[in-house]
């Protein structure tokens, strides 16, 4: 089966976990990364047990292991650089520059080379060169104040982090797409400062329309929701927690005011404008009574066969033990050569003609090396060898 | 200036946010976007009148930032005839992009097999809710699939209740997933020359969304699945603290130069004294004690003289803005992750979220907010599908289109 990348070499420079990650999206779509780690290799602590993060964001990786420190081991990056279509970084620019894989100096081994950067704050402005830190980013984005319950601490979710990693891979993509076409390549730039900013969709952009709002500002207690059927959260009898999104209750409300026990025709919520207006809080109040009656599995039931846009709020185990996140390959099971039997995040993608693929899990450091030098960039193996026993490579 | 998708048509067929989104991204980048909706009332998000009670301002920006740069055209899907106008418009595009049910789709006749037959360069895309391999058929909605997956059961306090991530978070997030795997159809149909069937759901976007924390769970630690107190965290120098004003979030790796350098910038005698926080182990086996004795030290200050202090001995740390804070943040403005506008409904500029990727060569550019329910209709069936006039009168006579 062909895959959608498999024309496309990456140089993979990604420290962080969502730059490496992005990189491993690249290579599950058939991109063939190669991962540079420098030497000499960080002999840091190994975790106990098997490396489930390196397995994820290291898939379908090589690994070239190099010491940039020499002129031998620059030549090589020099090499290196000319064959390859992508590089993902989430480098300091300064870093970059001097380990000469700064844009400049790689666009002039390789013209048409398309350059990923992660950086905190994107590449213009005052702070453009403040760490990449999806901590800092969220702080300064302005939801995590108003995700918790009133008087709470505020709340770093992590998903900007995420956001970025697929936002890197889209222009990446869409880069290559253009290159393809003209032969140009180009600089994208993808921050954890923008990437944050995009999701946090709708509350930022209501407040850039609307410019003020307590409601926007601080957080909302869950019993002073908008609407009562949409956005809401009720613990129900055994302590789980439901959830509704039925943003157009006119729709909804025959069905579920029958389903919860509150009398359709009762005056008090006889339409959209009482129920979300003028009798909200009675509204939410009831709810909150009404689905403490139950425990979370009869209201899952209750959802599902009323073909509901509601649930119960899950913990990890629900995903990793649903079949269908199996069969959609959304979580992979996987016969790990040390661990045995294991599962592992998948791919959340379905392509019917290019589908992703897990070949192989995260290369030890180093272990493509000659096949690198010797495939990709023709080295014979008499140098390979001395390069070998002058610590160049490794 | 060059456009990344210059002389790419996709046929958008999507409602509410997630699918919007997706192709948005697409005509922020020079795709020629037709969105087509229902003639009566159009897409859903056209009605969103209010966000958290707040009226949403004297112009929907709810539909229109994210329908921007695109066409509209109002089309009845469930007459023939307004089947047969969307496969004209098939032949003559590169994507088509739903976020419909599948049942729906087969039922107006624009299965992945019908509208391939008629184009099999397509790129055939949809958005399911738990995937094309899932028995699940109820109504998906951003806030019921983040509840399933298990993201928001992990966040706030213990004790607290689960914690959404945002307003459309898991929209946008599945809506980019969205938009990459049309790019990755794309680029591979323009090597072989043949499109190809796509699914990005809300439920395999979210779980990917989750990613450190889930592969965690996966691999044995149940912990990553609870919520966890900031008064716990195993590193003391990366964590939330409150002070007098903002709370502040410090970001530094648990190092005895860092340590020090915190110490001092707190002036925090207790810290840089007690042999327990010595060492990275010591201060993680005592993490509870040290959060408390930071704790004590922030909350002397207001988050702008701490950050002060911060600055001066060069300790990484942020204040937690709020969305005041970030409207104004010059930062975002000059990286364009904010734009202006101008906004016809309301007749001047507004302030809309701009290009969170930047492009060097080929950048993101905003032409104009999202369109009037329909208004490219007539022009579109003229001069791109070569309708005779007669012909679409006889299609509103037939009310195929309004």
């Amino acid at each position: 089966m062909s895959r959608a990348l498999d024309n496309v070499i990456v140089l993979d420079l990604g420290r962080q976990f969502c730059t490496a990650l992005s990189a491993a999206f690249l290579a599950d779509f058939g991109a063939r990364v190669i991962r540079l780690d420098l030497l000499p290799a960080n002999a840091g602590p190994r975790p106990a047990g098997w490396n489930h993060e390196a397995d994820l964001i290291h898939r379908n990786k090589e690994s070239l292991a190099l010491d940039l420190r020499s002129d031998q081991g620059r030549a090589v990056l020099k090499d290196l650089l000319a064959k390859v279509d992508v590089v993902v970084t989430d480098w300091q620019r300064d870093e970059l520059a001097a380990a000469g894989l700064d844009y400049e100096r790689v666009q002039a081994s390789r013209p048409d080379v398309v350059y990923g950067r992660l950086s905190g704050f994107g590449p213009l402005g005052p702070d453009a060169d403040l760490p990449p830190i999806d901590e800092l980013a969220a702080a300064r984005t302005g939801m995590m104040p108003i995700l918790p319950q009133p008087g709470q601490p505020p709340v770093y979710t992590g998903s900007g982090a995420m956001h970025a990693s697929v936002m890197m891979a889209f222009g990446v993509v869409m880069a290559l797409f253009h290159r393809l076409e003209t032969g140009e390549g180009q600089e994208v730039d993808v921050s954890l400062f923008g990437a944050n900013m995009y999701g946090a969709a709708l509350d930022l952009q209501a407040f850039l329309a609307i410019g003020k709002g307590d409601r926007l500002l601080n957080p909302i207690s869950r019993l002073d929701v908008s609407n009562p059927m949409s956005g809401s959260l009720y613990p129900s009898a055994d302590g789980r927690w439901v959830t509704l999104t039925m943003p157009d209750t006119d729709r909804w409300w025959p069905v579920f005011s029958k389903m919860v026990g509150i009398a359709t025709d009762d005056p008090r919520f006889d339409s959209h404008d009482k129920r979300t207006e003028s009798h909200r809080l009675e509204l939410i109040e009831a709810l909150e009574q009404a689905f403490q009656r139950h425990p979370g599995a009869y209201w899952r039931q209750a959802f599902m066969d009323n073909q509901m846009s509601a649930d119960v709020i899950e913990q990890f185990d629900y995903p990793a033990d649903d079949p269908q996140v199996v069969a959609n390959r959304y979580i992979l099971e996987l016969d790990h050569p040390s661990f045995g039997k294991v599962k592992s995040l998948g791919f959340p993608i379905f392509m019917s003609d290019s589908s992703a693929r897990l070949e192989r899990l995260a290369p030890c450091i180093g272990q493509h090396t000659g096949q690198v030098l010797d495939e990709l960039l023709g080295y014979s193996a008499e140098t390979i060898h001395q390069l070998t026993a002058a610590g160049v490579v490794a | 200036m060059s456009k990344a998708l210059e002389g790419i048509r996709v046929v958008d067929l999507t409602v509410w946010f997630q699918g919007p989104v997706a192709a948005q991204h697409l005509a922020d980048f020079g795709a020629d976007v037709i969105k087509i909706e229902r003639p009566q009332g159009g897409d859903q998000g056209r009605g969103v009148r209010s966000i958290k009670s707040l009226e949403v301002g004297d112009w929907n920006q709810y539909f229109l930032v994210i329908n921007r740069n695109k066409k509209s055209m109002a089309i009845d899907l469930k007459k023939a005839e307004g089947q047969e106008i969307l496969y004209r418009l098939v032949e003559k595009s590169d994507v088509f992009l739903s976020n419909l049910s599948l049942d729906l789709l087969a039922n107006w006749n624009l299965s992945y097999d019908k509208l391939a037959s008629i184009n099999p360069r397509l790129v055939y895309a949809t958005n399911t809710g738990y995937g094309l391999f899932s028995s699940a058929s109820k109504p998906s909605f951003d806030m019921t699939v983040q509840a399933l997956t298990g993201a928001m059961a992990r966040l706030g306090e213990p004790g607290q209740p689960p914690i959404y991530m945002g307003m459309g978070s898991g929209d946008a997030f599945g809506g980019i997933m969205s938009a990459l795997g049309i790019m990755l159809a794309l680029y591979q149909r323009r090597r072989t020359g043949k499109g190809q069937y796509l699914d990005a759901s809300l439920y395999g976007a979210q779980l990917y969304l989750a990613a450190p924390y889930l592969q965690s769970f996966l691999a044995g630690h149940r912990e990553s699945a609870l919520q966890q107190s900031r008064k716990q965290v195993a590193n003391p120098l990366w964590n939330l603290y409150p002070t007098r004003g903002k709370w502040v979030y410090l970001c530094e790796p648990n190092r005895d130069d860092r340590h020090a350098v915190v110490g001092r910038a707190l002036a925090a005698e207790a810290m840089l004294q007690d042999s327990r926080f010595k060492d990275a182990a010591g201060r993680a086996a005592h993490n509870e004690a040290l959060i408390e004795i930071i704790e004590n030290a922030t909350r002397q200050h207001g988050h702008e003289e701490l950050m002060a202090a911060f600055d001066r001995e060069g300790v990484i740390a942020s204040p937690v803005n709020n969305l005041a804070d970030v409207i104004r943040d010059e930062q975002a403005w000059q990286n364009r992750y904010f734009m202006k506008t101008y906004c016809e409904e309301v007749d001047r500029d507004v302030d809309v979220r701009g290009m969170p990727v930047t492009l060097s060569r080929t950048p993101g550019e905003l032409r104009c907010l999202g369109p009037q329910l329909g208004q490219d209709t007539e022009l579109l069936m003229m001069e791109l599908l070569e309708y005779q006039w007669e012909e679409i009168e006889a299609m509103k006579a037939k009310g195929a289109i309004p």
